[in-house]
């Protein structure tokens, strides 16, 4: 039988989850990936809000409907080349009153690479189980909750949708002043060269690992630790180690609860 | 800043044209932009011949393609022979060059301040309003408004295009451009063509804007 046991209810488990997630700091990750044809750079922040927590014994913590927000700005380039022939200005006259007629020489001009940034952001839920880990470090007892897995979030097609709009919208600022009666074509193909599935093909690997590399503190204490503070030479503090440490998730009809279990020695 | 233009910085969607009323050997070298005012060699020459009489054009065109080697540039032929009275054009083509300046022997003869019977022409790739000003500050100035075709059809682009090969003319003569202001769309060419003038350029107004007066 252990020494110290303490156990808390869905309630407090949500309590306790609220407050941990809500100190998360923000996280962020950068890279390169691709984008239909197009090779993008991106760089990616999110931060969790808690959902409603779930004790499903025995050891996992069911979190129902875990936000992530998130937010994504990354670039990527076009070569107007791949997409239309050079600008062919013919030879173009003019008549000069009492002079003649003056005519230019035929101009091909080349299309300019751009580069179009993307800013983009929102929020995704999923269901997310967790199961405890338990660790001494550096002294320390560690207790987290940790993602079983590796998550399957629901990038949904309106998502993917006001990406491309949000895509498209920054490809008709710069096409329209660059390509001018091209512009629509332009901006047209571009768009149909990255598929729906592109866009949630490119979400998914970025956001995952925020979600499956979440690692919730839900305790932390030393191992030797000061009880009752000297109150004289010949009382002195008294200090305690914990030499064993568990975690759990178990049903103690009628609750499931969350219980932590401790032996100690002076 | 999509499309700029100077005169006295050509780019590979400008031309300039001296026109050379007398007979003579003109010697000029080709140049980065900003190395005209130090320019003392004259490498390529146009020899203009005595006008052949029986000839029925005012002025015959002849065109000098240019070439730039990443450091140099060189006429497709170091020797031009025209006639009296002939228009000669510069124009390079490669997209990587700098802009070039053409450095006449005489001072006519160059894109540096246009003084007279020569012309600058440049292809306008994009919708605007570009207002222009004579960089050495004698007040001549003027608004280009470049527009895009609605195109929709085959047939639109079609028509569009066919309108390119009409460039619009501007006449310069002291500090005075008639018109001073013109439409056009989006490709067409303007030739800014001076007739007489104490030395003056086409600049984009942009490029002046915020730096001190120019003398």
């Amino acid at each position: 039988m252990a020494e110290i046991t303490a156990a808390i209810d869905e309630q407090g488990a949500n309590d306790l989850f609220g407050a941990a997630i809500a100190a998360l700091p923000p996280m962020s990750t950068s890279g390169a990936s691709n984008l239909g044809p197009f090779t993008v750079s991106y760089s990616a922040s999110a931060t969790v809000t808690n959902g409603s927590v779930d004790l499903r014994p025995p050891g996992v913590i069911r979190i129902a409907n875990l936000r992530l927000d998130w937010h994504v700005t990354f670039s990527f380039g076009v070569d107007l080349n791949d997409y239309l022939p050079p600008l062919h200005i013919p030879s173009a006259c003019v008549d000069i009153p009492c002079v003649g007629e003056v005519c230019t020489p035929e101009i091909d001009i080349p299309w300019p690479s751009i580069t179009i940034p993307v800013s983009f952001g929102d929020f995704v839920e999923s269901d997310i189980d967790f199961t405890l880990s338990i660790s001494q470090t550096g002294g320390q007892w560690r207790v987290e909750a940790v993602v079983q897995g590796v998550p399957n979030l629901e990038i949904g097609a309106s998502t993917a949708a006001a990406l491309l709009a949000a895509i498209a919208l920054e490809l008709d600022a710069i096409v329209t002043p660059i390509a001018g009666p091209f512009a629509n074509i332009v901006v047209d193909a571009i768009l149909g060269a990255i598929a729906i599935a592109d866009l949630t093909g490119f979400l998914g690997p970025i956001l995952t690992p925020f979600v499956s590399g979440l690692r919730i503190p839900i305790y932390n204490q030393p191992v030797n630790f000061e009880v009752l503070p000297a109150e004289s030479p010949v009382d002195p503090a008294i200090t305690i180690t914990i030499d064993t440490l568990t975690a759990d998730v178990q049903h103690n009809a009628p609750e499931d609860e969350l219980v932590l279990t401790a032996d100690i020695s002076a | 800043m999509i499309d700029t233009f100077d005169s006295r910085a050509l780019g590979r969607i400008d031309c300039f044209g001296q026109r050379f009323m007398r007979t003579g050997t003109y010697r000029y070298h080709l140049v980065p932009a900003a190395w005209a005012p130090a320019t003392y060699e004259h490498p390529y020459t146009v020899e203009v011949g005595t006008r052949d009489k029986k000839r029925k054009e005012t002025m015959a065109t002849h065109t000098v393609q240019v070439r730039f080697d990443g450091k140099a540039f060189q006429p497709a032929s170091e020797r031009a022979a025209i006639e009296e009275g002939d228009l000669v054009i510069w124009h390079c083509p490669d997209a990587r060059h700098v802009p070039l300046a053409v450095v006449g022997d005489k001072e006519f003869f160059g894109n540096r301040a246009m003084v007279n019977e020569c012309g600058f022409s440049h292809a306008f790739a994009a919708a605007g309003e570009y207002a222009w000003v004579d960089a050495y500050g004698s007040g001549l100035a003027g608004v280009v408004r470049v527009k895009d075709p609605d195109c929709r059809t085959d047939d639109d682009f079609r028509e569009w295009h066919r309108t390119l090969t009409a460039a619009k003319l501007v006449m310069i003569t002291g500090s005075e451009a008639d018109p001073a202001e013109v439409d056009i769309l989006t490709g067409q060419t303007v030739y800014f063509a001076v007739t007489k003038s104490e030395g003056v350029s086409v600049t984009d107004r942009r490029l002046v804007r915020n730096r001190p007066e120019a003398e």
